[in-house]
């Protein structure tokens, strides 16, 4: 049976009519149309569907529709700003961390969820944050790389609103 | 793409009204909690629920209660919780550790303490780590209460004690005693995403300073139908003076208390062998840290 309920994706409110074993991963791309979160293996080892749910990043193939109402769900789509791309997705195209582009979405958003929680976060920590995300073509290198260079962006940003009162 | 089953979907806003429901539905109900076993199992078409029930709603079952002599951790809260907690790294550091060697990052977010324990799997990470915490778990169903210690919670793969009817509603364990050192040590092919090959987790209690051995506890993962003490390698160490001598002949009797199986992880004696080198070494980092804790004491 399906029930009408209310996702907050990207700060906008959604209205769906969802039955109870539809997934977050298949609600947020056949119902909100939001194509940016992947499903890969489907049992949460390759974190192709990580969103961020409430501040942490999740697998949402593992998570029912129904069970993400009332939560704040960013996706891929929910973190460029009005000036463009995030500093993390702008380091991802500037440093070639990307290469098929499936896993990025995913990188992208536990990247987000380290450096949200933890600016400068050690080559380890963010080797660590990003385990769960499975890459097969870059060799995670530039990956690692590219959120190096994203801390240390953020940073500078943030000194700079810091000054200019923003 | 992996389907899900059709299921009904309850989210009961106390825990009166969930201990009904699974009352009435007795079998055909099970807990949601992180989803991340139940979820896989599903769509594996492992388990069949006619009805998933989402206790999301009820508060206290997220919480860890430091208020009292005991701690009490509730059944929702998160294994990444457990892993970065300052006061649970310092008050149950074992825990703490199992739980920073569970899934990955992104499990960890979802996956419950609660859940850990109720899959009965025999390479969880979790129950080890609170059996040598001597730990208990609190079961809950209409009008009833009940509560088990861990060490008689498990009766084989995927069993235990737990009736259709009951729901886990709490970790119950005495903080660590003076002159104490734990450790657990999970031996993986890679970091992350990993289920253990053979995990071990120790305890050790001193006699005071200097003293001899007055408590010890080991136990073995994934090289039994379910965690398993050491029970002969324990004994043996009681009333000793810790030495390397003395953990080598404990490790070696460790060895014997295992019945590891041969499986895709790694083959039974191979595991048997690596219980010693695992319990040896488990032994070593308990007693390096009640010396750590000594000295941080003493200043």
């Amino acid at each position: 049976m399906k029930k009408l309920i209310s996702l907050s994706v990207n700060g906008k409110e959604y209205e769906l009519a969802a039955a109870s074993n539809k997934t977050l991963t298949q609600a947020l791309r056949d119902d909100l149309g939001l194509l940016g979160t992947k499903e890969g293996c489907g049992v949460g080892d390759c974190g192709a569907c990580t969103v961020i749910m409430d501040g942490k990043p999740v697998n949402s193939c593992l998570i029912l529709a129904v069970q993400a109402v009332g939560s704040e769900i960013t996706t891929i789509e929910g973190i460029a700003g009005t000036g463009g791309l995030h500093p993390i997705q702008k380091a991802f195209v500037d440093l070639g961390a990307i290469q098929c582009g499936f896993c990025t979405p995913g990188m992208i958003l536990s990247a987000k969820g380290l450096l949200d929680s933890k600016p400068e976060p050690t080559e380890r920590e963010i080797r660590e944050a990003l385990s769960g995300n499975l890459c097969r073509c870059t060799g995670y290198q530039k990956i690692v790389e590219a959120v190096q260079e994203a801390a240390k962006t953020m940073k500078k940003e943030q000194r700079r609103d810091y000054h200019e009162g923003v | 793409m992996l389907l899900l089953p059709k299921f009904d979907y309850e989210e009961p806003k106390s825990l009166q009204e969930a201990l009904r429901i699974f009352s009435e539905l007795k079998g055909k109900a099970k807990v949601i909690a992180g989803g991340t076993d139940l979820i896989v199992n599903m769509k594996k078409g492992i388990v069949a629920p006619a009805c998933v029930v989402s206790l999301r709603r009820i508060g206290p079952l997220s919480v860890v209660d430091t208020k009292k002599t005991v701690i009490e951790i509730g059944s929702h809260v998160t294994v990444s919780e457990l892993a970065s907690s300052g006061f649970l790294a310092a008050a149950l550091p074992v825990l703490a550790k199992a739980a920073a060697t569970l899934g990955s990052p992104l499990i960890r977010n979802r996956a419950t303490i609660g859940g850990n324990i109720v899959t009965a799997r025999p390479a969880a990470d979790l129950p080890p780590a609170l059996m040598v915490l001597g730990a208990k778990v609190e079961l809950k169903s209409k009008g009833k209460k009940r509560t088990v210690p861990l060490d008689g919670f498990f009766t084989g793969p995927g069993s235990t004690v737990m009736d259709d009817d009951e729901v886990l509603t709490k970790i119950v364990t005495p903080g660590i005693p003076p002159f104490t050192g734990t450790d657990y040590v999970k031996l993986m092919h890679r970091a992350t995403l990993e289920i253990a090959i053979v995990a071990v987790a120790s305890r050790i209690t001193l006699d005071g300073p200097a003293g001899p051995i007055k408590d010890a506890r080991i136990v073995l993962n994934a090289v039994a139908p379910k965690a398993v003490h050491a029970v002969s390698a324990e004994r043996f160490l009681l009333g000793e003076r810790p030495s390397e001598e003395l953990f080598t002949e404990a490790a070696r009797r460790a060895m014997d208390d295992a019945s590891p199986i041969d499986d895709i992880r790694g083959g039974a004696a191979y595991r048997r062998e690596m219980v010693g080198i695992l319990t040896k070494r488990a032994l070593s980092k308990a007693l390096d840290e009640v010396r750590g804790r000594e000295t941080r004491g003493a200043r």
